[in-house]
């Protein structure tokens, strides 16, 4: 989209929600079979070694609230419509963030007979931070790449990704 | 009573319906007994108090035998009774139900209902427990001719179908919590029926994170196994290699020098301190207490960092091989580890005080969710949240394994049962670990690290214990010989410990079950997104995790 076209307003708004967006992020935690070791690490950037809330980033109970979806672990069979209904619950613009080489590639437990693969097969992923499990520096690094991605206004990856599938009713 | 004398005793009690009896290692004693005599062998077990039910293994001889086996494990001490039961390998391999005798074989048996095709005769109920719902009927993933084609998922169904227990009348609501929660860790379904505010039963779902780890390890081989199973659970990930290395070493009769020992009993008291504040921080924030969950959350970044250091990772340490440990202990870490079990000793000792002094906290624990010594043993409660109610079921006590012999440690145990005491338990548990790492600290046996292990394990079967931080952790491990396991049976602590929640909710406010819940620790964690009651119109309220947990929290207010 050509901003210079568009009003004043418009524009200016669209400026103020980008830095209201950037210093408030509601994250929802999902977990799509993953061993807690992820888990445990995403809640270690929360508390006071790492703190993520210093960015503003915010963990949230209800997908409905949240902008951000960060899934852990290799997505299996009963969670994978979990998943999906957890996104769709989500309100746009809505970004993810797959945490953990299961997520990524099934890691470990591919092949696995309960194991369906990568949560991108799932729904789109913004960020992938790889590791077994990622440190939280890491996980940290994973956000910013977001928050930086959000600042610039190029489009997100998974907007060029595939449209998912529809939700089972 | 020492092992011996044990295991006599088990021999006596089960003559009668003995067909077979052998010892196929020193501490185990191995019944064949036909499935018409599986109740009445049980219940003399039962009466006699011979210890308790630790497992049942389920075993596929395979198509060419065209026979099961389910196997009964029964802990006493160091000493285990296997009760041995062969079925042909058709449709109607049934046995008969004994959850009524002992109320947590009902996971176990329906676990062995899913996963290998035994018909369970009598139980109360068949849900399934693990795999999806749309999991093919007759289709067993444990059966050695299983392949993952045949898994397709049923036309028309979904992978979880809630059950909707939608018929409710009067005050009665139903409310389900689960799978999906804000907080950590794995998910779980819950409902939970209630009158009012008070809870009128409740039930479970688990399997959202299974992922059929026991079948992936039959096609891996013995090395690739390890790493497969530290990453069952990433709380405890050193409990499951080291149940799994002294399984494979007791197999390979390979036996572990003493300084790898006394680093693995190291290690695992290090993570022991690590899962135990872990737990502290998330039941404090069910509580609404979220300063002390931010306290032991830093404070437990001092216990990451020594394993870090030793280890070389947060998490999933691998500290262990076969037949010994990858890292050593140096001076540095030496010193490093005292300095953090310091700091972390005078910070435990404060939490004590906090948990036992704390008015609001103690508001929420204090009386919730008792557990007596009886009931601990009727439902077979392990770990942590037995020995809050005086029931010592410590298998570093009980049948040392390891550097524990050389190392012993004394078990913490407490008498109210209630939410407070599995605090204190867990506390002073830490404690004792601080106590436990600095004696192997300043009397490390000196030798290698490691042993040699042969490639090929030799054919057998064994049976490996290991206490983790939850509780009793049973590895059962079948070797035909080759460079894979034939058969690798887990039963993990929590299993055995749902009944703990389960049972106590009931009669019990709704606001007190996320704390029932967090009090067991439960390795499968199962809080939750959407909340739903139900009313009688139909019409549904939608709640989230967070607003139940507030709903507690300002319950207690008052």
């Amino acid at each position: 989209m050509n901003i210079n076209n568009d009003p004043l307003w418009v524009t200016v708004a669209k400026k103020v929600r980008t830095w209201a967006r950037l210093n408030s992020i509601c994250a929802v935690h999902f977990n799509s079979g993953s061993c807690n070791g992820c888990d445990i690490e995403i809640l270690a950037t929360l508390t006071p070694r790492y703190d993520v809330e210093r960015f503003g980033i915010k963990l949230e109970g209800s997908p409905r609230h949240a902008d951000v979806l960060i899934v852990t672990g290799p997505v299996t069979r009963q969670a994978r419509e979990r998943l999906l209904r957890t996104y769709e619950q989500m309100p746009e613009p809505k970004f993810v963030i797959s945490v953990g080489s299961c997520s990524i590639s099934g890691g470990v437990f591919k092949g696995c007979y309960n194991v369906g693969g990568a949560v991108d097969e799932v729904v789109p992923v913004d960020v992938f931070i790889p590791g077994c499990p990622p440190r939280p520096e890491a996980i940290v690094d994973g956000i910013i790449q977001l928050l930086t991605h959000l600042k610039e206004g190029s489009p997100r990856p998974s907007q060029i990704n595939q449209p998912i599938e529809e939700i089972p009713a | 009573m020492n092992i011996e004398q044990n295991l006599q005793k088990a021999e006596q009690l089960l003559t009668v319906w003995n067909k077979e009896a052998t010892h196929p290692e020193a501490n185990r004693l191995d019944v064949s007994i036909s499935a018409g005599n599986l109740r009445p062998a049980v219940t003399a077990l039962h009466n006699a108090h011979w210890g308790y039910l630790s497992a049942i293994t389920g075993l596929d001889l395979g198509p060419a035998s065209g026979e099961m086996e389910a196997l009964y494990h029964f802990c006493n001490g160091a000493a285990i009774t296997t009760l041995r039961i062969r079925l042909p390998r058709t449709h109607d391999a049934s046995l008969p139900t004994i959850e009524d005798i002992i109320p947590p074989a009902t996971f176990f048996e329906r676990e062995l209902h899913e996963m290998l095709g035994f018909k369970i005769k009598g139980a109360k109920s068949s849900d399934r427990l693990f795999i999806p719902d749309d999991w093919p009927e007759d289709v067993y993933p444990l059966r050695s001719d299983f392949s993952v084609e045949q898994a397709k998922p049923v036309e028309g169904r979904h992978a979880n179908e809630l059950p909707d227990e939608g018929v409710v009348g009067g005050n009665t609501f139903v409310v389900p919590i689960g799978p999906q929660h804000p907080a950590l860790k794995e998910p779980g379904h819950f409902e939970f029926t209630v009158d009012g505010e008070i809870v009128t039963a409740a039930r479970m779902r688990l399997g959202y994170a299974h992922r059929g780890i026991e079948k992936a390890a039959e096609s891996r081989n013995w090395i690739q196994n390890l790493y497969l199973f530290e990453r069952i659970c990433g709380i405890c990930s050193h409990t499951h290699s080291l149940a799994y290395s002294l399984g494979v070493e007791q197999l390979a009769k390979v036996e572990v020098t003493a300084r790898a020992q006394a680093i693995r009993e190291l290690v695992a008291g290090l993570e022991r301190i690590h899962s135990h504040l872990l737990w502290l921080g998330v039941a404090a924030h069910e509580a609404g207490f979220d300063t002390l969950f931010m306290y032991s959350w830093r404070d437990r970044e001092t216990v990451m960092n020594l394993l870090e250091q030793i280890t070389g990772n947060r998490v999933n340490y691998s500290a262990n091989v076969l037949g010994g440990v990858k890292c050593d202990i140096g001076l540095e870490q030496a010193t490093a580890v005292k300095d953090g079990l310091n700091y972390l000793e005078t910070r435990i000792r404060h939490y004590l005080e906090v948990v036992t002094t704390d008015t609001m906290f103690l508001n929420r624990t204090r009386g919730v969710g008792t557990i007596s010594y009886v009931e601990a043993e009727e439902f077979g409660l392990l770990g942590p949240t037995a020995r809050a109610s005086g029931l010592v079921r410590d298998v570093r006590v009980e049948a040392p394994y390891g550097a524990y012999k050389h190392f012993p440690i004394s078990a913490v145990t407490e008498t109210n049962g209630d939410l407070e005491a599995r605090c204190v338990v867990r506390l002073n548990e830490l404690l004792v670990s601080c106590f436990a790492i600095r004696t192997i600290l300043d009397n490390l046996p000196e030798g290698p690290l490691t042993v040699k292990m042969p490639r090929k394990i030799p054919a057998g079967e064994t049976i490996s214990r290991v206490e983790a931080p939850r509780g009793e952790l049973f590895y059962y491990i079948k070797s035909s010989g080759g460079e894979n396991p034939a058969r690798v049976h887990i039963r993990t602590p929590s299993l055995c410990n749902w009944v703990s929640v389960l049972e106590k909710a009931v009669g019990r406010q709704l606001a007190d079950a996320p704390m029932l819940i967090a009090g067991m620790d439960p390795c499968f964690s199962c809080n939750d997104r959407m909340i739903t009651t139900v009313d009688q119109n139909g019409s549904r309220q939608s709640w989230s995790w967070k607003e139940l947990r507030a709903y507690g929290i300002e319950y207690y207010k008052k």
